[in-house]
């Protein structure tokens, strides 16, 4: 009963939350009152749609046939990656998609490593040294901080060190024509990606840093500390072996359950700096009511908070045994 | 030798720990005992170095002074020459690391790297635990096992000191059992500190036992010494609360609670025999009689003592050579047959007969006349209430009557005073009640009306004849209960007059057995009838009623509790 056993009741909710979610996607537009076509494409795309046109995509959808058939052909194109097609763009959803996605993993990924790292190891020194300066210091500046929304700290930063100081670009994530490679290119890109990078970081360590600081704090006063004292641990095996390491525990649980919020602020920033990533591209989709693309983003973000989730899962697992073995 | 000398820690300025001076020889394993709160496990931090307040004082190990080290050579110590077992809580272990890495962990700390994963195995072996489990974590092991894995972790380094922290607390009987026997071994040879609340522990770890009481030691001693008879009046307050299946007598607790920072003796708010120095001076801690023991008055005090007393009734010997002890806040049962004199001794204490030869001590005076401060400190219950109640009187005046003898307070303070009386026999104080006359009350109310009758001048010694024997059952339970009770409140010294050997097992702490006017046999109320030395003895046991076969299983009847906890405790 102690044996590792892979968590197959966790895949399954997974499984099913997915399930569920391309469900949705398939039904919602076909209960709108009208024309699915219509709620599908929404009006304008109605207007500029040739006769032709119209023809091909209902025969595509099915929209003439039975829901089974109709799933059916929903189903098949999914699983071939098609999400249908940007008439914005002119171009299918899911190549205009993975055009914007790698700049959003890499800021979203970044800042989430990032704040992490950054959060739980002043966490720990803060919550080792609770009620000295730099605990009191650190706890008074990062709860001043993530008292902003995240897209004003985004602005503030823009304002500060784009426009004022001028020491880094206002938009984009390159320089455009710039024609740059290898190592001049990459410069550029952080460079681009420093301000938007310091926003999201800014925002998100004041929670991670404080949940760490607070688990430390209630950590150390546990009896297992005593414990390694007594053996004759020293200062800094206690602190980040036995008390740091329990810390991370709730840390990693938290970082599951914020990912929505931390994926929607990397969005916000995108568009307060312009940057080409799946934010931008939501924002324009928006503007220009491309509904094919607006539901393909929805159903990647969701899709993306799922996987993440299950990674944290995972990450959790091999972190904590009393998770691994449960009984 | 560890020695600890004067040794003061306080939290925010109020001393936990206050003048301890302790020593222990390698070898010797001594027990600190006493209730939550008195500072036990304080004083074990201390040593290790890890207690939080301020620390005053001297820890002495070999050449070193512990409390001079710095924080850098206290922690290189810490696990090596000095190891502590902690109680197996919930999270005494860390739960992210296996078992085997935790006390590998405790070696390679100090910098014994080579081999430390192998020899951590064979600790772990040596303490019960295979290898299966050594590859478990904390949350995968039986409280047992845990506990079993903190000894290992502590004896890794093989100190010389070792400080038990509770370490049967929180286990199963059966469990606890394996685990003494695991420690025993463990202690063997080196300096051991056994904090615990569970006397049967340090009976069966320690040779020695100190008693901490309010962050005071109050008496050490050697381990059967102080439990067989404990000198302290707190030691034997917390032996006689402590719960054992094999207790003789029922379970008393010791009135009132602990505090610190009480001026004077720690204990005298809860101590029944104080004087008035015990207020304003703090008694030290002296040597008497092989024990240490901090008390004004040396101890628990004889309150009444029967030197060599003879009676003869026409030249009919009733009472030869009684010699007898009773000490505050005891009872001591005398069992005879009829005509064995027991009435007759009881008597003779109370003054209605004049010893031939022989003398009666009373609180360390010779008792001469019995005159009205001898009845307000001496008192006396009969066998058969009715006949000693005044069928003239109602309750109200049979319990006045004392306090109008002796001239007592106002009329309203007498009332007062009645009431209080009745109270405490649990007997109601309306005046429906208070103008009942003797024949309208049950027998067990016209019991308590007689002990209400006694009690109301609040005397130190109670002489009970036979209190219970015109009495059914389960009313005889609930007077044995009521009179325990005011013993608890009050210190009350009851000499316990009895022909039924079992029921002065239930209520007494020593017992006398008089046959033919002698004194055959007296002890510890346990060791007579455990192991009782006299022929008559025995015989008086065969007959006695339920004291068959259950005498050693200590479960079959929770009124009628088996053989002394002493007894059970040291043979544990
Ligand atoms: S007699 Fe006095 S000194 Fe002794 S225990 Fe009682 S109060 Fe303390």
């Amino acid at each position: 009963m102690n044996a590792s056993r892979p968590p197959h009741g966790n895949f399954i909710n997974y499984l099913l939350a997915l399930v569920a979610i391309f469900s949705l996607n398939f039904i919602l537009p076909r209960m709108m009152p009208g024309d699915p076509l219509h709620a599908i494409y929404g009006d304008e795309a109605l207007v500029a749609m040739t006769p032709q046109m119209e023809a091909y995509l209902t025969e595509k959808f099915a929209l003439n046939q039975p829901w089974s058939s109709q799933f059916t052909a929903y189903a098949s194109g999914l699983l071939q990656g098609d999400l249908g097609y940007s008439y914005y763009y002119k171009d299918q959803v899911s190549t205009v998609i993975m055009g914007a996605l790698p700049w959003t993993l890499l800021l979203a990924g970044l800042a989430l490593i990032i704040a992490t790292i950054l959060g739980t190891a002043l966490g720990i020194e803060s919550g080792y040294r609770r009620g000295r300066p730099l605990d009191r210091g650190l706890i008074a500046s990062l709860m001043f901080l993530s008292g902003f929304p995240d897209f004003f700290v985004g602005i503030l930063l823009l304002l500060i060190f784009g426009v004022c100081l001028g020491v880094a670009p206002l938009s984009g994530a390159t320089t455009p024509y710039s024609g740059a490679t290898g190592l001049a290119y990459a410069l550029d890109v952080a460079h681009h990606l420093i301000l938007p990078l310091s926003a999201l970081v800014l925002v998100q360590l004041g929670g991670i840093y404080l949940l760490t600081r607070n688990t430390m704090v209630s950590v150390l006063k546990e009896r297992f500390i005593m414990t390694a004292r007594a053996k004759g641990c020293s200062d800094s095996r206690i602190r980040y072996e036995h008390a740091g390491r329990n810390s991370l525990l709730p840390v990693v649980t938290a970082t599951g359950m914020r990912l929505p919020q931390i994926i929607t602020g990397a969005l916000f920033i995108e568009i307060v700096f312009s940057y080409p990533g799946v934010g931008s591209l939501l924002s324009s989709s928006l503007d220009a009511r491309d509904y094919p693309l607006i539901q393909g983003i929805l159903l990647l973000v969701t899709v993306a908070v799922l996987t993440a989730n299950l990674g944290v899962d995972l990450l959790y697992r091999r972190l904590d045994p009393r998770v691994r073995y449960a009984h | 030798m560890l020695e600890i000398k004067d040794l003061v820690v306080s939290f925010n300025r109020s001393p936990v720990l206050n003048g301890i001076d302790l020593s222990i020889s390698p070898g010797d394993s001594l027990a600190i005992i006493g209730e939550s709160g008195a500072g036990k496990s304080t004083l074990g931090l201390s040593i290790i170095g890890l207690v939080e307040g301020e620390v005053k004082g001297r820890i002495q190990l070999g050449q070193r002074d512990l409390l001079t080290l710095s924080e850098d050579e206290m922690r290189s110590l810490r696990g090596k020459e000095i190891g502590m077992v902690f109680q197996n809580v919930e999270d005494a272990l860390n739960p992210l690391q296996e078992i085997s890495d935790q006390v590998t962990e405790a070696m390679t700390v100090h910098g014994f790297k080579a081999d430390a994963s192998n020899r951590s195995l064979r600790l772990l072996e040596a303490v019960g635990l295979d290898r299966e489990t050594a590859d478990k974590f904390p949350h995968q092991m039986s409280g047992g096992e845990k506990q079993r894995a903190l000894i290992a972790m502590a004896l890794a380094n093989d100190p010389q000191v070792l400080i038990l922290d509770e370490p049967t607390a929180s286990l199963d009987a059966l469990t606890k059992s394996d685990i003494l026997d695991l420690l025993r071994s463990a202690v063997a040879g080196k300096m051991a500190l056994v904090i615990t609340h569970d006397i049967a522990t340090a009976a069966k770890l320690c040779n020695k036992i100190a008693v901490l009481y309010a962050g005071k030691v109050v008496e050490t001693g050697r381990t059967e010494d102080l439990l067989s008879s404990p000198r302290h009046p707190y030691t034997r307050g917390l032996i006689r609360s402590y719960p054992n299946m094999t207790t003789t007598k029922d379970l008393q607790g010791i009135p009132g609670r602990m505090a610190h920072g009480v001026a004077g003796c720690p204990f005298h708010r809860r101590c029944t025999q104080k004087i008035e120095i015990c207020t304003q001076q703090e008694p030290k801690l002296l040597p008497q009689k092989g024990r240490m023991i901090a008390c004004h008055r040396g101890g628990i005090v004889p309150l009444l003592e029967l030197d060599g007393v003879n009676i003869s009734f026409e030249a009919r010997r009733v009472l030869s050579d009684v010699s007898l002890t009773l000490y505050e806040g005891e009872t001591l049962a005398v069992v005879g047959e009829s005509g064995s004199g027991k009435t007759t001794l009881a008597r003779a204490v109370i003054g209605l007969y004049q010893p031939d030869s022989g003398g009666i001590t009373l609180e360390e005076k010779a008792v001469t006349k019995r005159d009205l401060d001898f009845y307000k400190t001496v008192q006396m219950i009969y066998q058969n209430p009715k006949e000693s109640l005044s069928h003239r009187m109602n309750v109200f005046s049979l319990v006045k009557e004392p306090l109008d003898v002796q001239r007592l307070g106002s009329a309203e303070e007498k009332a007062l005073r009645v009431k209080r009386a009745l109270g405490e026999v649990e007997l109601p104080a309306d005046d429906d009640f208070l103008g009942r006359y003797p024949h309208q009350l049950s027998g067990g109310e016209a019991q308590r009306v007689a002990i209400a009758r006694a009690m109301v001048l609040e005397p130190k010694l109670l002489i009970a004849d036979e209190p219970t024997s015109a009495l059914d059952a389960s009313v005889q339970a609930k007077i044995l209960r009521l009179l325990m009770d005011l013993q608890e409140k009050r210190g009350l010294s009851i000499l316990f007059i009895t022909h039924d050997l079992a029921l002065a097992r239930k209520v007494s702490d020593r017992l006398a057995v008089l046959h033919r006017g002698k004194i055959v046999e007296e002890g510890p109320t346990s060791a007579v009838i455990s192991y009782p030395r006299h022929e008559y003895t025995r015989v008086l046991l065969e007959h006695a009623s339920n004291l068959g076969d259950d005498r050693n299983s200590g479960w079959s009847d929770e009124n009628v509790l088996q053989i002394d906890r002493r007894d059970a405790i040291l043979s544990a």
